[in-house]
């Protein structure tokens, strides 16, 4: 392993050595070109990656160029230290993507898939390339800590393999949810769910202890419609922006800026996102006809991105709710230094309450206030580590000296960015007590995932039996 | 020309790709059609009937009725060519009456 690793970095140094942007053109065209796509195709992928990443990289400056000041006034007149921006997902995907590692972390993770498949320990042919990233930003967290390629490794493969059994095992439910017939084999491996059995346990105890509180579930979709455009996410940049003007104290004209700049921003990292996923789509082919031509006569369910279960209005009406009880519990909570902005519409939480709660939504909410203090710490805690990659790969904040820090309020996966860390450091001490805390917490990551699992199995059964008794 | 509204979680990965892949299919069948991508929480009825097609991934709730056509353009998403055809199909043939 050793001798890989040193004969890898020989070979990539060079190319690391020309910054995120070339080297990520130079590296995406040539795979995608390995994976047969028309060379077109590959460098047209290649140069719009190393767009998207220079153009992240310009919106992060304008965002945090204008608030990091600001946020600074907003500490001091507030005594409020919420002093990190939340930039969203778009940046962090970026910037993951930006790494090389994360094109190892991808190559290993589509073995992974295709041997399960082999040996029949899943059913899903995962074509979600570009969510990848949500399992190498934890693979390169614990390379912050350790910069121990192989312990990283080891853990992406252990929450692949079970981000795959998850896929499985949620497949009736997004039949119910949904109105699937059988024959559709949509279904999706992404992070957000290895929240489930977290949620789940919550939700056990409100089947306990609160089931009359679902007799107050609501309309949904009449909710999302009255909200309309003011739950946009310019108009909620706009909102932020004068929050944190008006109580940093600014000047009138400041408010406006920061108002306009936080809705100029949060578009336009949208925007940029749309090259960046264009930038990965031969790449997503070539895999997918690889993958697939290698599964004749196999038949499969499809793992595609989480948004098919954004058909389901409960989901939005939760994160709308949602959205300015955070804000309420960054104010007051200790050890949170995020101020929601980029990632206040959590989407990386409420596609897996709707999951586990089935769409009731009075059970998605409370469970989900509950969530929310996770997704703050564990944001806090890798905002150094988001930042300085950010750097690495070209796309640091101006105010970066002055300690300006970025993460993703929302980020999914936040439990396992603390098993990252954990795992991180006892690469790095290599002492008694760390290892004991990272076996410890994988630990019992997988019990609770155990027993979700045995619940999921119970709620499938129950799904046979109605089904048999329908026909 | 022919307006279709894709709709996804972000308005950023999946929408987008429905809207490439229409946009691209269409054009070799001989449509002139334009494609918009949104974030399914952003629409309204007001913006839901400036456009002729909406092409979700999946069925989709609203708190107002769809007066539009409605093609499921999930399958595009899997990938692979076979799976996709039938929606281009549906889409071709609704795309044929609106034309008339």
């Amino acid at each position: 392993m050793e001798g890989i690793i040193n004969f890898a970095n020989k070979i990539f140094q060079p190319l690391i050595d020309l910054g995120a942007a070339p080297m990520m053109f130079i590296l995406l065209s040539l795979i995608a070109i390995l994976m047969k796509v028309k060379v077109s195709k590959a460098l047209e992928g290649g140069l719009k990656l190393a767009i998207a990443l220079t153009g992240i990289g310009a919106v992060i400056n304008i965002l945090t160029g204008n608030f990091a000041p600001a946020l600074q006034d907003f500490v001091k007149s507030t005594g409020i230290e919420l002093t990190i921006t939340d930039v969203g997902w778009a940046p962090l995907a970026t910037i993951t993507w930006g790494s090389a590692y994360t094109l190892f972390f991808l190559f290993i993770l589509v073995i992974v898939n295709l041997i399960m498949l082999v040996i029949n320990k899943t059913n899903t042919l995962d074509v979600d390339i570009f969510n990848f990233w949500h399992l190498s930003i934890i693979g390169l967290l614990v390379m912050y800590y350790s910069d121990n390629l192989f312990i990283a490794t080891i853990l992406v493969i252990v929450l692949g393999v079970m981000k795959f059994i998850n896929a499985d095992i949620m497949k009736p439910t997004f039949n119910d949810l949904l109105n699937m017939p059988d024959t559709n084999p949509t279904t999706t491996t992404h992070l957000n769910f290895m929240l489930n059995p977290l949620i789940m346990f919550f939700d056990k105890l409100f089947e306990k202890f609160l089931p009359f509180l679902d007799k107050y579930d609501f309309d949904a979709a009449w909710l999302n419609e009255k909200i309309g455009f003011w739950g946009s996410k310019f108009a909620i940049g706009i909102y932020l922006g004068a929050f944190v003007g008006l109580l940093g104290q600014q000047p009138a004209t400041t408010i406006f800026t920061l108002a306009f700049i936080g809705g100029v921003s949060l578009e336009l990292f949208s925007i940029v996102g749309t090259w960046f996923i264009s930038a990965m789509e031969p790449i997503s082919q070539g895999i997918t006809d690889f993958m697939s031509n290698r599964l004749q006569g196999r038949k499969f369910n499809i793992g595609i991105d989480w948004p098919f279960v954004a058909a389901r209005a409960e989901m939005w009406a939760a994160a709308n709710i949602l959205a300015p009880i955070m804000l309420g519990i960054a104010l007051i909570l200790p050890g949170n230094g995020i101020l929601p902005l980029g990632g206040i519409i959590a989407i990386g939480l409420t596609p897996a309450l709707l999951v586990v709660c089935r769409g009731k939504i009075i059970r998605m909410i409370l469970i989900g206030t509950i969530m929310i203090p996770i997704f703050l710490w564990s944001g806090t805690v890798i905002a150094p580590f988001v930042t300085e990659t950010a750097a690495s790969v070209g796309a640091a904040p101006a105010g970066l000296e002055e300690g300006a820090l970025i993460t993703h309020s929302t980020l999914e996966g936040p439990v396992e960015k603390f098993i990252a860390i954990l795992v991180g450091k006892a690469g790095a001490d290599f002492n008694f007590n760390s290892i004991l805390a990272a076996f410890g917490a994988l630990g019992a990551y997988i019990l609770l995932f155990i027993w979700y699992i045995k619940q999921m199995k119970k709620r499938n059964k129950e799904y046979e039996v109605n089904k048999q008794e329908a026909a | 020309m022919i307006k279709i509204l894709a709709a996804c979680g972000a308005g950023i990965n999946s929408s987008h790709q429905i809207k490439t892949a229409i946009e691209e299919e269409m054009k070799k069948r001989g449509y002139t059609i334009k494609v918009d991508a949104v974030v399914i929480k952003d629409i309204t009825e007001e913006m839901m009937n400036q456009y002729d097609i909406f092409t979700p991934i999946s069925k989709t709730k609203f708190g107002f009725d769809i007066k539009i056509p409605v093609v499921e353009a999930g399958p595009i998403l899997y990938r692979i060519p076979a799976m996709a055809a039938p929606v281009f199909n549906e889409l071709e043939s609704v795309i044929k009456k609106i034309d008339k």
